[in-house]
């Protein structure tokens, strides 16, 4: 990969992300594994989870807000309906997932949570699913004597 | 200052032709001018982005769709087929292949005589042992993986690369199709393997993301312009972005100059000369550069007194066919982003006279996104359920096309786009036998799709998209029938090139970029024995 990052002029100056607030983003990743029964244990993939908001923000300094307003949205949530019924909410409400993203809980979903899904997955969630590769899954080379990295007509893994 | 060679348009044409003459002779002086800009490449944060959202960071050097009456749009569609270009070229430093899918198949040694086998169209002023040398380098130089055993069509060499196997998910199909006796082959496809010396080419890691990949391993003229401008001692190779060729100049009938350009950095216009033009702009741009080279010894534009140049335009209908099917028990699901089974039973001289075709087995078949019904809020439960219930699964394909006079390609007057080209006149109509064309192929498909125990849904969708765009400025001996001659040199000038797939006599049922790499290569040679004579 290259070595020169792309950042947006409005995101050089930008602050780190916050403890607290990489936190609450992280127990959204968290629940993401354990409401989908995808990921046992999200802790190993905590800095890539870390390095992949902070190329959001470098890309889009928007992000820098969207990431503070879902903090504010999830730990408001979490005091008032519970832990359990806060993340239900976000990954179900049906409203939330409708564009435009005009409130809160719609950019907890559609802003944070959606795209952390599809990190997720990228990251091996796909695998309880029954497949051996996925798009965004850096499956390995074809490399002869080995494996093949994905699961082929001859033999299923 | 004169140049060995100007290069307008910097895709893998020009990328191609280039390499060779500069291994030949690294201080070959060639200057290389592209109307479009930088795009960053294996960026971590441009990767992920599209992971997450499925933007590409080039998709702004599109064409924009065509005009809607409640939409400005660009670009003048006029025939009764809608041949859309939004979506099917990529403007910028190193062309197409920034979002080409890799496909890399050869013709077949009667595609070069269309004319001889069924009467209709030209034959190709070359034949396919001519090219086949070329064609064996064209896959190294680009990286290809096939299986070296498939000889049909003839080869003297192998690929550089393995096939990648086929998927589980093509375990259906495959089983189909030999049932129906027919065979089904690998698709070749333009990404690295493992080489066992050093390499700028990373391996393809299978990240199922080509569109950008983020290691590079699929061919992009991109990274080999960088390559070749940054680690290699060229001293004499120079490559202009934002620069807008407007002319070719000539100094006779037979004689360019030079071309005159337009900086849209430094907002100035400026002319330079060379002994050897080339124009690898692609199949819409190359025409419509040599109708606006308008001077007193060419009244309608260079090498265009027949008003041959921007005719005959074709491209590939592609065809996508859908099934339903009751179960997906055994959980198949897209792992791959490119194709690794095919069928070319279809494109052989039978077929020829009626269009021969390809059918592909897509990637994303059975058609299931996991993410989506994550997104969508469904339960585990739910998912599970879907994946293992009632699926679609799909059969691609393209048919081969024949040029015709009256379809063409022209410059839009007084409109540019957003890269300060011209903007361009599509005015295409397909033949009355197209749809007969199509039935028959659907009767093939439907016939796979039984042996599936899958119930196709209907017609296929059908897109025109130029993507192939080929046969602008055709190759033939008679300069009355082609513009270019066997060696893609423009009739009648002895210093312009054509290095394109508008210098295709014809297409095949295939993809077009391999031949194109071949011919460049060979167009290389050609240009080296020139300038050392």
């Amino acid at each position: 990969m290259s070595t020169k990052p792309v950042i947006h002029p409005l995101s050089q100056n930008l602050d780190t992300i916050e403890v607290e607030v990489f936190d609450t983003m992280f127990r959204l990743f968290e629940h993401i594994g354990v409401y989908w029964q995808n990921i046992d244990n999200s802790e190993p993939y905590r800095s890539e989870l870390y390095v992949f908001m902070q190329n959001r923000i470098n890309l889009y300094p928007i992000y820098h807000q969207y990431y503070k307003a879902a903090f504010n949205t999830i730990n408001k949530m979490i005091v008032q309906m519970g832990e359990q019924a806060c993340y239900q909410e976000i990954f179900t409400d049906p409203y939330a997932n409708l564009p435009p993203v005009d409130t809160n809980l719609s950019i907890v979903r559609q802003k944070v949570s959606n795209e952390f899904i599809d990190f997720q997955l990228s990251l091996g969630g796909f695998k309880s699913f029954g497949a051996t590769n996925y798009p965004g899954y850096i499956g390995g080379a074809l490399i002869p004597g080995q494996p093949v990295p994905y699961r082929t007509m001859e033999k299923k893994t | 200052m004169k140049y060995d060679l100007i290069i307008v348009g910097s895709g893998i044409a020009a990328t191609a032709l280039s390499h060779r003459i500069l291994e030949k002779n690294r201080n070959a002086s060639i200057l290389m001018l592209e109307a479009g800009q930088k795009v960053k490449m294996q960026d971590a944060a441009l990767w992920q982005d599209y992971i997450v959202s499925g933007k590409l960071p080039y998709a702004k050097f599109n064409d924009r769709p065509y005009p809607e009456r409640d939409m400005p749009g660009q670009n003048q569609n006029i025939g009764e087929t809608v041949v859309p270009l939004a979506g099917s070229r990529v403007m910028t430093y190193g062309g197409s292949t920034i979002h080409w899918g890799g496909w890399s198949f050869r013709l077949k040694p009667e595609d070069f005589f269309m004319e001889t086998n069924t009467n209709t169209s030209i034959n190709w002023p070359i034949d396919y042992d001519t090219l086949e040398p070329y064609y064996g380098e064209a896959e190294h130089y680009i990286g290809v993986s096939g299986d070296s055993e498939d000889n049909n069509p003839p080869r003297s060499s192998s690929y550089p690369f393995p096939a990648f196997p086929y998927t589980y998910e093509d375990s259906s199909v495959a089983a189909a199709i030999h049932a129906l006796g027919m065979d089904f082959s690998n698709v070749p496809i333009a990404r690295h393997g493992i080489l066992s010396s050093t390499s700028f080419n990373a391996p393809c890691k299978t990240t199922g993301t080509c569109k950008y990949c983020p290691f590079g391993a699929r061919y992009t003229a991109t990274n080999f312009l960088n390559h070749m401008s940054d680690e290699k001692d060229y001293p004499n190779l120079e490559i202009r972005i934002n620069c807008v060729v407007n002319t070719i100049d000539m100094n006779a009938k037979n004689k360019a100059k030079g071309i005159t350009y337009y900086n849209k950095t430094t907002k100035e216009t400026l002319s330079v000369e060379a002994k050897e033009i080339i124009v690898a702009g692609g199949a819409i741009e190359s025409p419509k550069l040599l109708q606006r080279s308008v001077s007193e010894f060419w009244l309608q534009g260079i090498g265009n007194d027949d008003g041959n140049v921007g005719r005959y335009f074709v491209t590939h209908p592609y065809f996508i066919f859908t099934a339903d099917i009751a179960e997906n028990k055994s959980l198949k699901q897209p792992e791959m982003n490119f194709p690794t089974l095919c069928t070319r039973h279809f494109d052989n001289k039978h077929e020829q006279a009626k269009g021969k075709f390809i059918l592909v087995h897509p990637p994303s078949s059975p058609q299931i996104d996991i993410a989506e019904l994550m997104k969508s809020g469904n339960s585990r439960a739910e998912i599970d359920e879907s994946i293992k219930g009632a699926n679609t699964v799909q059969i691609h394909g393209m048919v081969e096309i024949f040029s015709e006079f009256n379809n063409y390609v022209a410059n839009l007057a007084n409109a540019k786009n957003q890269i300060g080209l011209p903007q361009t006149i599509v005015d295409y109509s397909k033949s009355p036998e197209f749809n007969d064309r199509m039935a028959y192929i659907q009767s093939k498909v439907e016939r796979i799709f039984e042996q599936m125990d899958a119930k196709i849904q209907g017609k296929p969708t059908i897109s025109w998209r130029a993507d192939h765009s080929a046969c602008t400025c055709r190759m033939s001996e008679d300069p009355k029938k082609g513009v270019t001659d066997k060696n893609m040199k423009l009739h009648g000038v002895d210093n312009i090139y054509v290095c394109s797939n508008a210098a295709f006599t014809s297409t095949g049922a295939i993809n077009p970029t391999l031949t194109l790499t071949a011919l460049s290569l060979r167009l290389g040679d050609h240009i080296n024995e020139k300038l050392e004579a």
